[in-house]
C-alpha cells in the first residue's frame, strides 16, 4: 500500500519535473496545477503533443521509492513539529507580534522553481514569456513579448496574456497545504516594472471543483522607472472573478486558506514587457481600516 | 424565522419519538433547516460548508434509516429502545458518530464551522448535537461499548491535537466540541445521565463563548487579542468561560469531567480514565493559549477594523460566569 503510494508519488514528481524543465509549462492562470490529463483527446494548439503518457513515466525501482518514502516521512515529522510549535510553525508570540512577512524571495534557481509561467501559447497565441534570475541573483525577471494576434480557431476573440503563478504548497505525501495569512491585511510587493499594468491574482483552492475557477484579482500599476517600487495592495481591494468574469456577488477574500498568488499581464498592447520582482511579502497595515472596497448591496431587495 | 421554527420542530420530533421513522424525520428536518442558515452569506466557503454538511448528514441519516430497517427486518418492531440486531447497532453507532462529529468521522466539522457565521456555528455545535445524542441515549444499552470508547478516546485525542495551532476561533471551537463529544460518549454506556449533564453544561459554556465572540466579532486569534479595548468585562468573563470549557477545577466545567472519571474508575476502566485525562491536557493547552491571547497579554496595538469598535448588541456578561 505504501509502496503503491510511493510509486504514484514518484510518477507525480517525475511528471512534474519533466514538464517544467523540458516543456514550456502549460498551466494557464485559470487552471490549477495537476497531472496531465489522460482522458481528453482535444489538444489545444499551443500545447505540445504528449509523447509519453504518465503511466509510462512510472519508475518501478525499489530503492528510489524507499528514498521517496524517507523524504515524505521526514516532511511529516517536520510538519508535526511545526504543529506543536504554533501557528504556521512559529511560536505564538511570533505569530501575535508579526507585522510583516516575506513569503516569496528570489535569490536562487530553487526559488524560481516555485513559480510556473504560462502564456497564451496554450490557446494558440504567439506571446512569449520567460523567467530568469536577475542581476546578482537578487531578483526575478519576468520578461517576454505580448502578442495580441488572435489564434485562428474560430472561437477565440481576444488573445495576448502572460502570467506567472506560484506553485501551491505541498505537504507530506502530496497533500495540499495552504497559507494562513489571516494576521495580515495587505500584500506588499517590491517590483520594478516597465509601466505596464499587471493583475495580481490570488487563488484560494476550494474543496469542491465547481468553485475551482474563482480567483481574487486586483491591479498593480507599475511605474517603469529605474527605481524600485513598493506596492501595497490591501486584501480588501481584491474582487472576485471566475474564469475571467467579474462576479456580481462580491465578498472580501478569506485569508485563512490561500493556495497561490499570480501575476498576469494582458493589457492588449503588443510589445515587450518586463517585470523585476525583489520579493513578495505580507503586511499588517495598521492604518488600513477598510473592510471591503466594493459595496455588497442586495440585488433583489425586499420591498 | 421559519428556519428557526423548523429547527425547533425537528429537534422536538426527534426527542419525543420512539419510532425510528419519526426520529429520522426529525433529523432530516433539522439538516434541511440549517442548510440555508449555513449558506446565508454567499461566500464560497459558506457554500462549501453547506455542501459538506449536507453530504455528511445525509449519509448519516441514510445509514440510520438502513440500520433501523435491518433491525425491523430481524426483530419485527420499530421501537428505538429495542435495538436487537448487532449489525444494525454497529451501523447506528457509525451513523450517530457521523452526525455528531466523532472521530473518525470528524473531518467535516471544523470546515463546516469555519464556513458558517458565528451564530450558525453556535447552532451547529449545540442544538444540532442534541437529537443524535438523545438517540444515542435511548439506544445506549445495546450499543457496543468498546467501539464507543475507542471512538471517544480518539475524539478527545484528535480534538486536542488538531486544535493546537489553529488561528481561527471557529475551528478551535470545533475541535473543542469534538473533544467534549468524546467525553460525552465515553460514559454513555455506563451512566447516560452523565452524558446528558456533560452535554447541557457544554452547550451552556459554548453558547456563552460563541455569543461573546459574536458581539466582538472575533473570527481569528489576532482579533481576540484586541478585544480587551472594547468590553473589558466581557473579556474577563470570556477567559473564565474558556477555562471552564477546559475543565479547570473551581469552574463548572470540571464537574462533568470529575464525575465521568469517577464513573469510569467504578467500572474498572482506570486506564481509560487516565488516558483521557492526559489527552484533555492537550486541549487545555490551547484553551490556555486562547485565554493568554485574549486576557493575560495586552498586545502592543489595538484593532484597526471599523466594525469591531462597536458592540453589536448589549452583552450578557452574566452567562459566562455560570
Amino acid at each position: 500500500m505504501a509502496l503503491a503510494a510511493t510509486l504514484l508519488h514518484n510518477a507525480y514528481f517525475c511528471g512534474r519535473c519533466c514538464r517544467h524543465k523540458a516543456l514550456q509549462p502549460l498551466l494557464g492562470p485559470l487552471l490549477s496545477d495537476s497531472l496531465s490529463k489522460s482522458y481528453s483527446s482535444y489538444r489545444r494548439p499551443g500545447s505540445q503533443p504528449e509523447k509519453k503518457t504518465t503511466w509510462q513515466n512510472v519508475d518501478l525501482s525499489f530503492k528510489k521509492s524507499i528514498e521517496v518514502l524517507k523524504t515524505q516521512l521526514g516532511m511529516l515529522k517536520k510538519e508535526t513539529e511545526d504543529h506543536l510549535a504554533g501557528p504556521e510553525g512559529q511560536s505564538l508570540t511570533h505569530y501575535m507580534l508579526e507585522q510583516t512577512r516575506v513569503v516569496w524571495e528570489f535569490r536562487s534557481q530553487e526559488d524560481l522553481n516555485k513559480w510556473v509561467i504560462s502564456s497564451d501559447v496554450e490557446i494558440g497565441g504567439k506571446s512569449e514569456v520567460y523567467l530568469k534570475l536577475g542581476r546578482n541573483n537578487q531578483t526575478a525577471l519576468l520578461y517576454g513579448t505580448l502578442n495580441t494576434e488572435v489564434p485562428r480557431d474560430g472561437e477565440t476573440k481576444y488573445s495576448g496574456y502572460c502570467s506567472m503563478r506560484a506553485k501551491p504548497l505541498v505537504g507530506s505525501f502530496a497533500r495540499k497545504k495552504y497559507y494562513d495569512w489571516s494576521n495580515f491585511n495587505s500584500l506588499y510587493l517590491r517590483v520594478r516594472g516597465d509601466g505596464r499594468p499587471w493583475m495580481v491574482n490570488i487563488y484560494t483552492d476550494p474543496y469542491f471543483s465547481h468553485q475551482k475557477d474563482d480567483l481574487y484579482n486586483y491591479f498593480m500599476f507599475t511605474r517603469g522607472g529605474p527605481y524600485w517600487e513598493e506596492i501595497k495592495i490591501p486584501f480588501s481591494k481584491f474582487f472576485l472573478s471566475s474564469r475571467g468574469r467579474v462576479q456580481d456577488d462580491q465578498h472580501p477574500i478569506w485569508l485563512d486558506k490561500i493556495s497561490t498568488v499570480g501575476f498576469t499581464i494582458g493589457d492588449k498592447v503588443n510589445g515587450p514587457f518586463q517585470l523585476e520582482i525583489d520579493f513578495i511579502g505580507l503586511l499588517n497595515d495598521r492604518a488600513h481600516t477598510e473592510e471591503f472596497a466594493y459595496e455588497t448591496y442586495e440585488k433583489n431587495p425586499p420591498l | 424565522f421559519i428556519l428557526m421554527l423548523s429547527l425547533t420542530l425537528g429537534t422536538m420530533i426527534t426527542i419525543t419519538s420512539n419510532h425510528w421513522v419519526t426520529a429520522w424525520a426529525g433529523l432530516e428536518i433539522n439538516t434541511l433547516a440549517i442548510i440555508p442558515l449555513i449558506s446565508k452569506s454567499h461566500h464560497p466557503r459558506a457554500i462549501e460548508a453547506a455542501t459538506k454538511y449536507f453530504l455528511t448528514q445525509a449519509t448519516a441519516s441514510a445509514l440510520m434509516l438502513f440500520s433501523s430497517m435491518t433491525n425491523a427486518w430481524s426483530s419485527g418492531q420499530w421501537d428505538i429502545t429495542q435495538l436487537t440486531n448487532p449489525s444494525s447497532c454497529l451501523l447506528l453507532t457509525a451513523a450517530i458518530a457521523i452526525k455528531l462529529g466523532l472521530t473518525p468521522f470528524h473531518f467535516w466539522f471544523p470546515e463546516v464551522l469555519q464556513g458558517s457565521s458565528l451564530t450558525t456555528a453556535l447552532l451547529l455545535s449545540t442544538a444540532m448535537k442534541f437529537p443524535p445524542t438523545t438517540i444515542l441515549l435511548l439506544t445506549s444499552h445495546s450499543l457496543n461499548p468498546t467501539l464507543l470508547s475507542t471512538m471517544a478516546i480518539m475524539s478527545i485525542a484528535l480534538g486536542g491535537w488538531m486544535g493546537l495551532n489553529q488561528t481561527q476561533t471557529r475551528k478551535i471551537l470545533a475541535f473543542s466540541s469534538i473533544s467534549h463529544l468524546g467525553w460525552m460518549t465515553i460514559i454513555i454506556t455506563y451512566n447516560p445521565k452523565l452524558t446528558l449533564l456533560t452535554f447541557y453544561l457544554y452547550s451552556l459554556m459554548t453558547t456563552s463563548i460563541f455569543l461573546s465572540m459574536n458581539s466582538t466579532n472575533t473570527l481569528k486569534l489576532s482579533t481576540l487579542m484586541t478585544s480587551w479595548t472594547k468590553a473589558p468585562m466581557l473579556n474577563t468573563t470570556l477567559m473564565l468561560t474558556l477555562l471552564s470549557l477546559a475543565g479547570l477545577p473551581p469552574l463548572t466545567g470540571f464537574l462533568p469531567k470529575w464525575l465521568i472519571i469517577q464513573e469510569l474508575t467504578k467500572q474498572e476502566m482506570t486506564t481509560t480514565a487516565t488516558i483521557i485525562s492526559m489527552l484533555s491536557l492537550l486541549g487545555l493547552f490551547f484553551y490556555l493559549r486562547l485565554t493568554y491571547c485574549s486576557t493575560i497579554t495586552l498586545p502592543p496595538n489595538s484593532s484597526n477594523k471599523m466594525k469591531q469598535w462597536s458592540i453589536k448588541k448589549p452583552v450578557n456578561t452574566l452567562t459566562p460566569t455560570l
